[in-house]
Protein backbone atom coordinates (compact mmCIF):
# COMPACT_ATOMS: atom_id res chain seq x y z
CA UNK A 1 0.00 0.00 0.00
CA UNK A 2 1.38 3.50 -1.39
CA UNK A 3 2.43 6.07 1.67
CA UNK A 4 -0.73 8.05 2.55
CA UNK A 5 1.67 11.27 1.85
CA UNK A 6 4.77 11.06 0.09
CA UNK A 7 6.55 13.88 -0.38
CA UNK A 8 9.91 13.94 -2.23
CA UNK A 9 12.74 16.70 -2.72
CA UNK A 10 9.96 19.55 -2.71
CA UNK A 11 10.20 23.09 -2.38
CA UNK A 12 8.32 25.89 -2.65
CA UNK A 13 9.07 29.40 -3.30
CA UNK A 14 6.69 32.14 -3.99
CA UNK A 15 6.53 34.65 -6.77
CA UNK A 16 8.51 36.91 -4.43
CA UNK A 17 11.36 34.50 -4.39
CA UNK A 18 10.92 33.69 -0.91
CA UNK A 19 11.94 29.94 -0.16
CA UNK A 20 9.18 28.37 2.29
CA UNK A 21 10.71 25.06 2.14
CA UNK A 22 13.18 23.57 0.65
CA UNK A 23 13.85 19.95 -0.08
CA UNK A 24 11.73 18.31 1.93
CA UNK A 25 11.26 14.62 1.61
CA UNK A 26 8.94 12.65 4.09
CA UNK A 27 6.81 9.93 4.35
CA UNK A 28 3.48 9.52 6.63
CA UNK A 29 1.66 6.26 6.57
CA UNK A 30 -1.85 5.17 6.52
CA UNK A 31 -2.90 5.35 9.51
CA UNK A 32 -0.45 7.31 11.26
CA UNK A 33 -1.10 10.45 13.08
CA UNK A 34 2.27 12.86 12.34
CA UNK A 35 2.58 16.05 13.91
CA UNK A 36 4.71 18.69 12.33
CA UNK A 37 6.21 21.45 14.60
CA UNK A 38 7.66 24.69 14.10
CA UNK A 39 7.93 28.33 14.64
CA UNK A 40 6.10 31.19 12.75
CA UNK A 41 7.47 31.06 9.43
CA UNK A 42 9.02 27.46 9.57
CA UNK A 43 7.13 26.56 6.43
CA UNK A 44 3.93 24.82 7.84
CA UNK A 45 1.54 26.51 6.24
CA UNK A 46 2.94 26.03 2.79
CA UNK A 47 3.23 22.81 3.01
CA UNK A 48 -0.09 22.26 4.26
CA UNK A 49 -1.22 24.12 1.22
CA UNK A 50 0.69 21.98 -1.20
CA UNK A 51 -0.40 18.70 0.54
CA UNK A 52 -4.12 19.90 0.04
CA UNK A 53 -3.34 20.96 -3.92
CA UNK A 54 -3.39 24.37 -3.09
CA UNK A 55 -0.17 25.78 -3.83
CA UNK A 56 2.38 24.05 -6.79
CA UNK A 57 5.25 22.43 -6.03
CA UNK A 58 8.41 24.52 -7.16
CA UNK A 59 10.09 21.30 -7.16
CA UNK A 60 9.41 17.77 -5.81
CA UNK A 61 6.43 16.19 -5.10
CA UNK A 62 3.65 15.47 -3.37
CA UNK A 63 1.45 12.38 -3.57
CA UNK A 64 -1.35 11.11 -1.89
CA UNK A 65 -1.36 7.49 -1.91
CA UNK A 66 0.09 7.58 -4.78
CA UNK A 67 -1.77 10.57 -6.43
CA UNK A 68 0.70 13.27 -7.79
CA UNK A 69 -1.18 16.40 -6.35
CA UNK A 70 0.13 18.26 -9.61
CA UNK A 71 -1.60 15.39 -11.56
CA UNK A 72 -4.33 14.19 -9.47
CA UNK A 73 -5.51 17.25 -7.71
CA UNK A 74 -9.52 16.54 -7.82
CA UNK A 75 -8.85 13.16 -6.80
CA UNK A 76 -6.62 13.44 -4.47
CA UNK A 77 -8.77 16.57 -2.73
CA UNK A 78 -11.70 13.70 -2.20
CA UNK A 79 -9.53 12.13 -0.15
CA UNK A 80 -8.47 14.58 2.18
CA UNK A 81 -10.40 17.13 4.50
CA UNK A 82 -8.13 19.95 5.30
CA UNK A 83 -8.59 22.60 8.58
CA UNK A 84 -6.57 25.79 6.94
CA UNK A 85 -5.07 27.91 9.87
CA UNK A 86 -7.10 30.74 8.73
CA UNK A 87 -11.46 30.71 8.23
CA UNK A 88 -12.20 30.32 5.11
CA UNK A 89 -16.41 30.08 6.10
CA UNK A 90 -18.58 31.47 3.41
CA UNK A 91 -19.62 35.05 5.05
CA UNK A 92 -22.90 34.96 3.17
CA UNK A 93 -24.05 31.19 4.45
CA UNK A 94 -25.26 30.28 7.59
CA UNK A 95 -23.67 27.22 9.71
CA UNK A 96 -25.65 24.59 8.32
CA UNK A 97 -25.13 25.48 4.56
CA UNK A 98 -21.76 26.36 5.17
CA UNK A 99 -21.48 22.21 6.13
CA UNK A 100 -24.24 21.36 3.94
CA UNK A 101 -22.32 23.44 0.60
CA UNK A 102 -19.22 21.82 1.73
CA UNK A 103 -20.70 18.40 1.36
CA UNK A 104 -22.83 19.00 -1.70
CA UNK A 105 -19.17 20.68 -3.57
CA UNK A 106 -17.66 17.35 -2.43
CA UNK A 107 -20.68 15.85 -4.51
CA UNK A 108 -22.09 14.07 -1.44
CA UNK A 109 -25.94 13.55 -2.42
CA UNK A 110 -28.65 16.16 -0.57
CA UNK A 111 -30.03 13.58 2.09
CA UNK A 112 -26.82 11.94 2.81
CA UNK A 113 -25.21 15.25 3.24
CA UNK A 114 -28.10 16.62 6.03
CA UNK A 115 -27.94 13.52 7.82
CA UNK A 116 -24.36 14.09 8.40
CA UNK A 117 -24.17 17.83 8.64
CA UNK A 118 -27.01 17.38 11.50
CA UNK A 119 -24.81 14.54 13.14
CA UNK A 120 -21.46 17.10 12.86
CA UNK A 121 -23.53 19.91 13.93
CA UNK A 122 -24.76 18.03 17.45
CA UNK A 123 -20.99 16.30 17.97
CA UNK A 124 -19.76 19.81 18.02
CA UNK A 125 -22.80 21.11 20.10
CA UNK A 126 -23.86 23.72 17.07
CA UNK A 127 -27.02 22.63 16.73
CA UNK A 128 -28.27 26.32 18.09
CA UNK A 129 -26.10 28.23 15.89
CA UNK A 130 -26.91 26.35 12.68
CA UNK A 131 -28.96 28.88 11.18
CA UNK A 132 -26.59 32.00 12.52
CA UNK A 133 -24.41 33.40 10.35
CA UNK A 134 -21.22 32.76 10.54
CA UNK A 135 -20.24 36.32 10.43
CA UNK A 136 -21.73 36.51 13.81
CA UNK A 137 -19.88 33.51 15.58
CA UNK A 138 -17.02 33.76 18.03
CA UNK A 139 -13.77 32.90 17.24
CA UNK A 140 -14.12 29.06 19.46
CA UNK A 141 -17.60 28.37 17.08
CA UNK A 142 -15.97 29.44 13.85
CA UNK A 143 -13.21 26.97 14.40
CA UNK A 144 -15.73 24.43 15.43
CA UNK A 145 -17.48 24.90 11.80
CA UNK A 146 -14.03 24.85 10.23
CA UNK A 147 -13.52 21.44 12.35
CA UNK A 148 -16.70 19.94 11.20
CA UNK A 149 -16.55 21.13 7.44
CA UNK A 150 -13.29 18.86 7.39
CA UNK A 151 -15.04 16.13 9.17
CA UNK A 152 -18.36 15.84 6.86
CA UNK A 153 -17.00 14.76 3.79
CA UNK A 154 -15.71 11.58 5.43
CA UNK A 155 -12.35 11.91 4.25
CA UNK A 156 -9.34 9.47 4.24
CA UNK A 157 -6.76 11.94 5.27
CA UNK A 158 -7.53 14.69 7.68
CA UNK A 159 -4.34 17.95 7.43
CA UNK A 160 -4.80 20.30 10.16
CA UNK A 161 -3.01 23.42 10.21
CA UNK A 162 -3.13 24.55 13.84
CA UNK A 163 -6.78 23.78 14.54
CA UNK A 164 -5.89 23.92 18.23
CA UNK A 165 -5.39 28.43 17.85
CA UNK A 166 -8.00 30.15 19.64
CA UNK A 167 -9.85 27.04 21.02
CA UNK A 168 -10.88 27.05 24.87
CA UNK A 169 -9.93 23.61 26.69
CA UNK A 170 -13.37 21.83 26.17
CA UNK A 171 -13.16 22.29 22.66
CA UNK A 172 -9.88 21.39 22.23
CA UNK A 173 -10.04 18.26 24.10
CA UNK A 174 -13.29 17.39 22.13
CA UNK A 175 -11.03 17.96 18.57
CA UNK A 176 -8.48 15.60 20.41
CA UNK A 177 -11.15 13.07 20.55
CA UNK A 178 -12.58 12.98 17.26
CA UNK A 179 -9.18 12.98 15.74
CA UNK A 180 -8.32 9.77 18.13
CA UNK A 181 -11.92 8.00 16.52
CA UNK A 182 -10.75 9.23 13.28
CA UNK A 183 -7.21 7.38 13.37
CA UNK A 184 -8.86 4.21 15.10
CA UNK A 185 -10.61 4.02 12.01
CA UNK A 186 -7.55 3.53 10.44
CA UNK A 187 -7.37 6.74 8.76
CA UNK A 188 -4.85 9.49 8.81
CA UNK A 189 -3.92 12.71 10.34
CA UNK A 190 -1.20 15.61 9.29
CA UNK A 191 -1.56 18.07 12.19
CA UNK A 192 1.00 21.23 12.17
CA UNK A 193 0.85 22.58 15.52
CA UNK A 194 2.44 24.93 17.84
CA UNK A 195 1.60 23.46 20.66
CA UNK A 196 3.80 20.69 22.25
CA UNK A 197 1.53 19.12 24.53
CA UNK A 198 -0.91 18.98 21.75
CA UNK A 199 1.72 17.15 19.25
CA UNK A 200 3.07 14.66 22.20
CA UNK A 201 -0.17 13.84 22.89
CA UNK A 202 -1.82 13.05 20.05
CA UNK A 203 1.07 12.05 17.18
CA UNK A 204 2.74 9.09 16.59
CA UNK A 205 5.80 11.31 14.88
CA UNK A 206 6.80 14.36 15.18
CA UNK A 207 8.49 16.52 12.56
CA UNK A 208 10.33 19.79 13.49
CA UNK A 209 10.41 22.18 10.62
CA UNK A 210 12.74 24.54 10.51
CA UNK A 211 13.19 27.80 7.92
CA UNK A 212 11.60 25.03 5.51
CA UNK A 213 13.61 22.22 6.25
CA UNK A 214 12.79 19.23 8.28
CA UNK A 215 15.38 18.88 10.84
CA UNK A 216 14.26 16.31 13.46
CA UNK A 217 11.99 13.33 13.45
CA UNK A 218 10.94 11.84 16.62
CA UNK A 219 8.86 8.42 16.96
CA UNK A 220 7.19 7.18 19.83
CA UNK A 221 6.78 3.96 20.85
CA UNK A 222 4.34 1.36 19.47
CA UNK A 223 0.83 2.35 20.84
CA UNK A 224 2.23 5.26 23.28
CA UNK A 225 2.65 8.87 23.14
CA UNK A 226 5.98 10.36 23.63
CA UNK A 227 7.83 11.19 26.68
CA UNK A 228 6.82 14.26 28.22
CA UNK A 229 9.21 16.92 27.14
CA UNK A 230 10.96 14.86 24.27
CA UNK A 231 9.59 17.19 22.02
CA UNK A 232 10.10 20.17 23.84
CA UNK A 233 14.04 19.61 23.93
CA UNK A 234 14.88 18.27 20.79
CA UNK A 235 12.91 21.58 19.49
CA UNK A 236 15.18 23.21 21.71
CA UNK A 237 18.19 21.73 20.89
CA UNK A 238 17.66 21.72 16.71
CA UNK A 239 16.08 25.61 16.40
CA UNK A 240 18.02 26.76 19.30
CA UNK A 241 14.97 28.44 20.34
CA UNK A 242 14.43 29.04 23.86
CA UNK A 243 10.78 27.76 23.54
CA UNK A 244 6.94 27.68 21.42
CA UNK A 245 3.75 28.52 22.93
CA UNK A 246 1.99 27.05 25.73
CA UNK A 247 -0.83 24.85 25.01
CA UNK A 248 -4.24 26.49 25.40
CA UNK B 1 -21.40 18.92 -13.03
CA UNK B 2 -22.27 18.43 -9.07
CA UNK B 3 -20.00 21.36 -8.48
CA UNK B 4 -21.07 23.99 -10.81
CA UNK B 5 -24.97 23.16 -10.10
CA UNK B 6 -23.96 23.52 -6.34
CA UNK B 7 -22.46 26.84 -6.94
CA UNK B 8 -25.32 27.83 -9.00
CA UNK B 9 -27.20 26.46 -5.36
CA UNK B 10 -25.05 28.90 -3.66
CA UNK B 11 -25.88 31.94 -5.60
CA UNK B 12 -29.31 31.38 -5.05
CA UNK B 13 -29.44 31.07 -1.36
CA UNK B 14 -27.20 34.10 -1.10
CA UNK B 15 -29.50 36.28 -3.19
CA UNK B 16 -32.34 35.07 -1.22
CA UNK B 17 -30.87 36.15 1.88
CA UNK B 18 -30.48 39.35 0.82
CA UNK B 19 -33.56 39.59 -1.26
CA UNK B 20 -34.48 42.98 -0.10
CA UNK B 21 -31.00 44.16 -1.83
CA UNK B 22 -31.59 41.69 -4.59
CA UNK B 23 -34.77 43.20 -5.49
CA UNK B 24 -33.80 46.88 -5.73
CA UNK B 25 -30.97 46.07 -7.66
CA UNK B 26 -32.76 43.57 -10.26
CA UNK B 27 -35.99 45.30 -10.44
CA UNK B 28 -36.24 48.89 -8.73
CA UNK B 29 -33.20 50.26 -10.11
CA UNK B 30 -33.61 49.70 -14.00
CA UNK B 31 -37.35 50.33 -13.61
CA UNK B 32 -36.33 53.91 -12.38
CA UNK B 33 -34.57 53.96 -15.27
CA UNK B 34 -36.79 53.59 -17.62
CA UNK B 35 -39.57 55.45 -16.58
CA UNK B 36 -36.99 58.69 -16.22
CA UNK B 37 -35.46 58.14 -19.62
CA UNK B 38 -37.75 55.76 -21.41
CA UNK B 39 -41.25 57.58 -19.90
CA UNK B 40 -40.76 61.03 -18.91
CA UNK B 41 -37.36 62.12 -20.74
CA UNK B 42 -38.41 60.23 -24.20
CA UNK B 43 -41.66 61.84 -24.46
CA UNK B 44 -39.36 65.22 -24.84
CA UNK B 45 -36.64 63.98 -26.98
CA UNK B 46 -37.53 63.96 -31.03
CA UNK B 47 -36.16 60.73 -32.66
CA UNK B 48 -37.35 59.05 -35.53
CA UNK B 49 -39.37 56.47 -35.08
CA UNK B 50 -42.69 54.81 -33.80
CA UNK B 51 -41.71 54.22 -30.21
CA UNK B 52 -39.15 57.77 -29.54
CA UNK B 53 -36.37 57.59 -27.42
CA UNK B 54 -37.85 54.74 -25.14
CA UNK B 55 -36.98 52.41 -28.08
CA UNK B 56 -33.33 53.60 -27.89
CA UNK B 57 -32.57 53.78 -24.38
CA UNK B 58 -34.60 50.66 -23.62
CA UNK B 59 -32.36 48.29 -25.13
CA UNK B 60 -29.09 50.02 -23.58
CA UNK B 61 -30.53 49.82 -20.14
CA UNK B 62 -31.23 46.18 -20.72
CA UNK B 63 -27.76 45.75 -21.52
CA UNK B 64 -26.71 47.78 -18.62
CA UNK B 65 -28.29 44.76 -16.86
CA UNK B 66 -26.80 42.13 -18.84
CA UNK B 67 -22.69 43.39 -18.05
CA UNK B 68 -23.70 44.87 -14.65
CA UNK B 69 -25.03 41.22 -13.31
CA UNK B 70 -22.24 39.29 -14.10
CA UNK B 71 -20.18 41.61 -12.65
CA UNK B 72 -21.82 41.70 -9.14
CA UNK B 73 -22.36 38.02 -8.94
CA UNK B 74 -18.14 37.24 -9.65
CA UNK B 75 -17.20 40.16 -8.13
CA UNK B 76 -18.91 39.39 -5.10
CA UNK B 77 -17.75 36.03 -5.34
CA UNK B 78 -13.89 37.27 -6.24
CA UNK B 79 -13.85 39.92 -3.28
CA UNK B 80 -15.43 37.68 -0.81
CA UNK B 81 -13.06 34.90 -1.98
CA UNK B 82 -10.58 37.33 -1.24
CA UNK B 83 -11.59 39.26 2.18
CA UNK B 84 -12.86 35.94 3.39
CA UNK B 85 -11.21 33.68 1.71
CA UNK B 86 -14.10 31.91 0.26
CA UNK B 87 -12.50 30.91 -3.07
CA UNK B 88 -9.96 28.82 -1.30
CA UNK B 89 -13.52 26.72 0.31
CA UNK B 90 -14.05 26.13 -3.75
CA UNK B 91 -10.41 25.69 -5.07
CA UNK B 92 -10.66 22.28 -1.88
CA UNK B 93 -13.56 21.07 -3.45
CA UNK B 94 -12.43 18.23 -5.78
CA UNK B 95 -13.03 19.35 -8.64
CA UNK B 96 -10.40 20.17 -11.38
CA UNK B 97 -9.87 24.53 -11.75
CA UNK B 98 -11.45 24.29 -14.50
CA UNK B 99 -14.67 23.26 -12.80
CA UNK B 100 -14.26 26.12 -10.63
CA UNK B 101 -13.96 28.48 -13.86
CA UNK B 102 -16.86 27.05 -15.64
CA UNK B 103 -18.78 26.94 -12.29
CA UNK B 104 -18.01 30.67 -11.97
CA UNK B 105 -18.56 31.61 -15.65
CA UNK B 106 -22.00 30.14 -15.61
CA UNK B 107 -23.39 31.83 -12.53
CA UNK B 108 -22.19 34.80 -14.11
CA UNK B 109 -24.45 34.24 -17.27
CA UNK B 110 -27.34 33.17 -15.55
CA UNK B 111 -27.00 36.06 -13.38
CA UNK B 112 -26.81 38.23 -16.60
CA UNK B 113 -29.38 36.61 -18.54
CA UNK B 114 -32.35 36.69 -15.22
CA UNK B 115 -31.18 40.10 -14.48
CA UNK B 116 -32.11 41.30 -17.82
CA UNK B 117 -35.12 39.34 -18.93
CA UNK B 118 -36.36 41.36 -15.72
CA UNK B 119 -35.37 44.13 -17.61
CA UNK B 120 -37.36 43.23 -20.54
CA UNK B 121 -40.47 42.69 -18.79
CA UNK B 122 -40.16 46.05 -17.11
CA UNK B 123 -39.34 47.43 -20.46
CA UNK B 124 -43.31 46.07 -21.61
CA UNK B 125 -44.82 47.34 -18.31
CA UNK B 126 -43.36 51.36 -18.46
CA UNK B 127 -42.71 51.76 -22.01
CA UNK B 128 -45.23 48.62 -23.71
CA UNK B 129 -42.10 47.72 -25.48
CA UNK B 130 -41.93 43.77 -26.97
CA UNK B 131 -39.16 42.83 -29.10
CA UNK B 132 -39.84 41.94 -32.47
CA UNK B 133 -36.92 38.90 -32.38
CA UNK B 134 -37.51 37.40 -29.39
CA UNK B 135 -34.82 35.03 -29.91
CA UNK B 136 -31.84 37.40 -31.19
CA UNK B 137 -32.81 39.38 -27.77
CA UNK B 138 -31.85 35.90 -25.81
CA UNK B 139 -28.53 35.26 -27.95
CA UNK B 140 -27.28 38.92 -27.21
CA UNK B 141 -28.40 38.81 -23.64
CA UNK B 142 -26.27 35.02 -23.30
CA UNK B 143 -23.57 36.12 -25.17
CA UNK B 144 -23.46 39.37 -23.26
CA UNK B 145 -23.45 38.02 -20.21
CA UNK B 146 -21.01 35.55 -21.00
CA UNK B 147 -18.60 38.06 -22.27
CA UNK B 148 -18.87 39.96 -19.01
CA UNK B 149 -18.31 37.39 -16.97
CA UNK B 150 -15.00 36.87 -18.64
CA UNK B 151 -13.87 40.60 -18.31
CA UNK B 152 -15.47 40.32 -14.94
CA UNK B 153 -12.84 37.79 -14.29
CA UNK B 154 -9.83 39.19 -15.75
CA UNK B 155 -10.12 42.65 -14.66
CA UNK B 156 -11.03 41.15 -10.96
CA UNK B 157 -7.98 38.58 -11.20
CA UNK B 158 -5.24 40.03 -12.68
CA UNK B 159 -4.02 42.73 -10.31
CA UNK B 160 -2.00 40.82 -7.37
CA UNK B 161 -5.17 41.96 -5.44
CA UNK B 162 -9.51 42.17 -6.30
CA UNK B 163 -10.03 45.01 -4.56
CA UNK B 164 -7.71 47.04 -7.40
CA UNK B 165 -8.99 45.39 -9.54
CA UNK B 166 -13.05 46.59 -8.81
CA UNK B 167 -11.56 50.03 -9.34
CA UNK B 168 -10.48 49.35 -12.55
CA UNK B 169 -13.69 47.74 -13.50
CA UNK B 170 -15.38 50.82 -12.27
CA UNK B 171 -13.51 52.98 -14.77
CA UNK B 172 -14.04 50.70 -17.17
CA UNK B 173 -18.08 50.62 -16.62
CA UNK B 174 -18.55 54.25 -17.15
CA UNK B 175 -16.89 54.71 -20.47
CA UNK B 176 -18.40 51.17 -21.38
CA UNK B 177 -21.93 52.75 -20.42
CA UNK B 178 -21.33 56.01 -21.63
CA UNK B 179 -19.43 55.92 -25.25
CA UNK B 180 -21.07 52.05 -25.59
CA UNK B 181 -24.51 52.94 -27.42
CA UNK B 182 -26.36 52.35 -24.05
CA UNK B 183 -28.04 56.02 -23.90
CA UNK B 184 -28.17 56.20 -27.90
CA UNK B 185 -27.96 54.29 -30.87
CA UNK B 186 -24.86 53.88 -32.74
CA UNK B 187 -26.38 55.53 -35.66
CA UNK B 188 -26.70 59.01 -33.89
CA UNK B 189 -22.63 58.73 -33.48
CA UNK B 190 -20.32 60.66 -36.18
CA UNK B 191 -16.57 59.36 -36.96
CA UNK B 192 -14.05 59.55 -34.74
CA UNK B 193 -16.67 58.76 -31.59
CA UNK B 194 -18.41 56.33 -34.42
CA UNK B 195 -15.06 54.45 -34.40
CA UNK B 196 -14.05 54.96 -30.78
CA UNK B 197 -17.37 53.04 -30.21
CA UNK B 198 -16.68 49.64 -32.25
CA UNK B 199 -13.67 49.25 -29.28
CA UNK B 200 -16.06 48.64 -26.80
CA UNK B 201 -18.21 44.95 -26.47
CA UNK B 202 -21.25 47.47 -24.63
CA UNK B 203 -21.93 48.84 -28.40
CA UNK B 204 -22.22 45.15 -29.81
CA UNK B 205 -24.62 44.81 -26.93
CA UNK B 206 -26.80 47.26 -26.54
CA UNK B 207 -26.79 47.51 -30.81
CA UNK B 208 -27.74 43.59 -30.76
CA UNK B 209 -30.87 44.58 -28.95
CA UNK B 210 -31.73 46.81 -30.83
CA UNK B 211 -31.79 44.59 -33.80
CA UNK B 212 -34.05 42.40 -31.57
CA UNK B 213 -36.46 45.22 -30.62
CA UNK B 214 -36.57 47.37 -33.40
CA UNK B 215 -35.42 46.27 -36.55
CA UNK B 216 -36.77 48.87 -38.60
CA UNK B 217 -34.72 51.34 -36.46
CA UNK B 218 -31.43 52.49 -37.70
CA UNK B 219 -28.56 50.21 -35.63
CA UNK B 220 -25.91 48.37 -35.95
CA UNK B 221 -26.52 45.07 -38.28
CA UNK B 222 -27.71 42.38 -36.35
CA UNK B 223 -24.76 39.73 -37.31
CA UNK B 224 -22.30 42.46 -37.30
CA UNK B 225 -23.49 42.94 -33.58
CA UNK B 226 -23.40 39.21 -32.58
CA UNK B 227 -20.08 38.56 -34.37
CA UNK B 228 -18.72 41.36 -32.58
CA UNK B 229 -19.30 39.66 -29.08
CA UNK B 230 -18.44 36.29 -30.23
CA UNK B 231 -14.92 37.20 -31.75
CA UNK B 232 -14.32 38.96 -28.35
CA UNK B 233 -15.27 36.16 -26.19
CA UNK B 234 -13.29 33.97 -28.36
CA UNK B 235 -10.03 36.25 -27.84
CA UNK B 236 -11.21 36.52 -23.74
CA UNK B 237 -11.71 33.12 -22.85
CA UNK B 238 -8.05 31.98 -23.45
CA UNK B 239 -7.19 35.21 -21.64
CA UNK B 240 -9.69 34.47 -18.73
CA UNK B 241 -8.27 30.97 -18.72
CA UNK B 242 -4.99 31.79 -18.32
CA UNK B 243 -5.22 34.58 -15.78
CA UNK B 244 -7.64 32.07 -13.51
CA UNK B 245 -4.80 29.07 -13.49
CA UNK B 246 -2.34 32.08 -12.95
CA UNK B 247 -4.03 33.31 -9.85
CA UNK B 248 -5.65 30.35 -8.56
CA UNK B 249 -3.64 27.18 -9.34
CA UNK B 250 -1.17 28.10 -6.91
CA UNK B 251 -2.68 29.74 -4.09
CA UNK B 252 -1.43 32.26 -2.36
CA UNK B 253 -3.59 34.86 -1.31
Amino acid sequence: MPAAVCIEDLTLRYPSGAVAVAGLSLDVRPGEIFGLLGLNGAGKSSLIKAIASLLRPSTGRVRIFGLDTRTHAAAVKQRIGVVPQENNLDAALNVRHNLLFRCRYAGIPGHVASQRVKRWLSLLGLEDKAEESVLHLSGGCKRKVMLAKAFVTEPEILVLDEPSAGLDLGVRELLWEQVRIFRAAGNTVFLSTHYLEEAEALCDRIGILHRGRLVSMLACDQGSSLAPGMAAATFRAVTGQAGMDEAP
Amino acid sequence: MRFVLALLYRNLVVGRASVQLTLIRVVFQPAIYLFVFGHVVGRVIPVSGQNGYGAVIAPGIIAMATVGAPFVTIGGQVLSGYFFRTLEEWLLAPVTLRTVLAAMLLGGVCSGVINSLVVVILAWLILDLTPSDPAFLLLAVVAGAFLFSLVSLVVLLLPQRPDRGREVFSILMMLMTFFGCTFYSYAMLEPPFSYFALLLPTTYISEGLRAAYAPGQPHLDADAALTGLILIAIVLLPCTDWVFRRRLGSFSW
